[in-house]
């Protein structure tokens, strides 16, 4: 009964309680769902990038699959600067969403003058509560989260995922 | 546009916000009736358009076509519009330009706009459970980017830093707030009044926002009456009050495009503001009263300068003033705001319309000195988009 109760409840049924379909924390990201699997397939390998648009040269972030100024679908993958400085940064201890560790830390982050994004509110990880300050450097960092099962034909697949956030330069 | 009419707000009514002990649509039916109470010479045959404006329909945030089951539990039958918003919280303010634009255009004449949110569920993490749904999901809300609180306060954090603004300035936004709805019984935290001290010692929240820096999340229903003024003049015989000019502005869906230098400049607000102002031949001098989105005292403050009722950076002083009491130079949120009658997304800006409604006609609980032009204001989610409606006694020629 307890089981039961705990997958109704948490997970969805079917799934042996193993994700949310509805409250997914992460992206699809696997080639049979998202065109821009490129991204995480580069940060597999420790790249953060985004695509630009070789008729125009806007580098838009998200990525796309057309450019957002010219509507063009001539893109490439280009890298973005992987470190930024904290401009201001909140921590959550009674507010974070279901499924987020607390404290849950957010930083609005500033990009270096040149870099084609200028701010992105991110996670900070790998840090303590009260040790996070004002123009700390922090860097990109890339792991696991959760896989999830696709059903191709009769079969079903299980799809890896990654995700990033930031971490303070020691 | 080719204008066959001007569209005008007849009048309307909410359910009692609150925690509340009913669904959605018990809600619903209860402002759709303190709407006819309003109005007692408006018929459900008559309504012939619906715009239902809700962002997670109670326990099923996932229920779809939800605007036909509304019609059937008010006994409406539509023949010009029946459809759903979910502009999360301009719901019903979207409601409301879109309404304008139906009737002025002459698809459709007399258009209930109603708006509704049932936040309290059985268990307290049920009320947040769809949250990573209402921001940009695969890139912000992956992040942990859920309800608004840490986005805001950092928004706060920022604006002190650039401008100088002091936790006793937002203070005077709460206590402003807290005591116009200590008069309205429709308000969550009627009858309450707040003082400077119980604000400024309230338990943090998310700092440097304390407890009453912040809205409550709300059950809640509102409903209003958008017709043409021919139609208006069947059902009601106050002074007609006509939505004069719009404006709604999105620049972004994820923080990357955020508009602003940083934080605590919201340039699309400024621009959806300027296109309302345009529309409504007006300028921000001209606005007698005004209903904005309080979600956060800073909000209020940072609105006040981009709405150009105050410099930029002024806004801490401004609302230090007194500008926003009766009497004052400029009265805000009159019927409580979000902060004291609390905020179910899709119900709030019929709210807030309502109360202009009854400002222009002279009968509000807290009534403004013969104001002639209101504006209601809304941001969405974690401030991507700004929604203006501005009213007026008399129409656009």
């Amino acid at each position: 009964m307890a089981e039961l109760q705990e997958a109704t409840i948490v997970g969805t049924p079917a799934l042996d309680g193993r994700y949310i379909t509805e409250m997914d924390m992460w992206p699809l990201e696997c080639p049979e769902f998202n065109r821009l699997y490129q991204f995480y397939d580069n940060l597999r390998e420790g790249r953060f990038t985004t695509t630009k648009c070789q008729k125009c040269g806007h580098i838009a972030f998200p990525p796309g699959v057309i450019c957002p100024k010219c509507w063009s679908e001539e893109l490439e993958w280009v890298d973005l600067p992987q470190r930024a400085k904290v401009v201001t940064f909140t921590e959550t201890q009674a507010g974070a969403p279901i499924g987020f560790p607390r404290p849950l830390i957010m930083a609005w982050l500033g990009f270096d003058k040149d870099s084609p994004i200028k701010h992105l509110l991110v996670r900070i990880v790998n840090c303590t509560e009260g040790e996070l300050k004002e123009g700390d450097e922090v860097r990109l960092v890339v792991f696991e989260v959760p896989s999830h099962p696709i059903e191709v034909k009769k079969e079903t697949k299980i799809c890896d995922r990654v995700y990033y956030a930031f971490e303070p330069v020691k | 546009m080719a204008r066959n009419t001007h569209a005008v707000i007849v009048g309307g009514g909410t359910s009692k916000f609150g925690v509340r002990e009913a669904t959605l649509f018990d809600m619903v039916q209860e402002a759709a009736k303190a709407c006819s109470d309003d109005i007692p010479a408006l018929k459900p045959r008559d309504i012939d358009g619906l715009l239902f404006c809700s962002t997670k329909v109670g326990r099923h945030s996932n229920a779809l076509n939800t605007a036909p089951l509304i019609a059937h539990r008010l006994g409406l039958k539509p023949t010009s519009i029946c459809t759903r918003l979910d502009t999360l919280c301009a719901g019903s303010n979207t409601g409301i330009i879109l309404a304008k634009g139906l009737v002025e255009s002459g698809i459709a004449e007399v258009v209930l706009v109603t708006g509704a949110e049932k936040s309290y569920l059985p268990q307290r993490w049920e009320t947040n459970y769809t949250e990573l749904a209402v921001n940009d999901h695969d890139w912000d809300s992956a992040m942990g980017l859920g309800v608004p609180p840490p986005f805001f306060a950092m928004i706060a954090k920022m604006h002190m830093k650039r401008y100088g603004t002091t936790k006793e300035q937002m203070a005077h936004v709460s206590v402003a707030n807290y005591n116009y709805g200590s008069t309205n019984p429709k308000a969550h935290f009627y009858p309450k009044t707040l003082t400077m001290e119980e604000a400024l010692e309230a338990r943090l929240i998310a700092d440097p926002f304390g407890l009453f820096d912040c809205c409550p999340l709300t059950d809640g229903a509102s409903a209003v009456i958008i017709a043409s003024e021919e139609r208006a003049r069947e059902m009601s015989e106050r002074p007609l009050v006509y939505i004069r000019g719009t404006g709604q502005h999105a620049t972004h869906s994820m923080s990357a495009g955020w508009p602003g230098e940083t934080l605590a400049e919201w340039p699309h607000l400024k621009k959806a503001a300027e296109v309302a102002y345009k529309n409504a031949r007006v300028t921000p001098k001209d606005i007698d009263v005004a209903q904005v989105h309080d979600c956060f005292t800073i909000s209020e403050i940072i609105e006040m300068e981009e709405l150009g009722f105050c410099e930029k950076g002024e806004g801490g002083a401004y609302v230090a003033s007194g500008a926003l009491n009766l009497g004052g130079k400029r009265p805000i949120n009159t019927d409580g705001g979000l902060i004291s009658c609390g905020h179910p997304f899709g119900a709030s800006g019929a709210r807030q319309s309502l109360e202009l409604c009854k400002q222009l006609q002279g009968r509000a609980i807290n009534q403004a000195k013969n104001p002639k032009f209101a504006l209601a204001h809304n941001l969405s989610g974690a401030c991507a988009q700004h929604t203006v409606v501005i009213y007026g006694t008399e129409p656009v020629e």
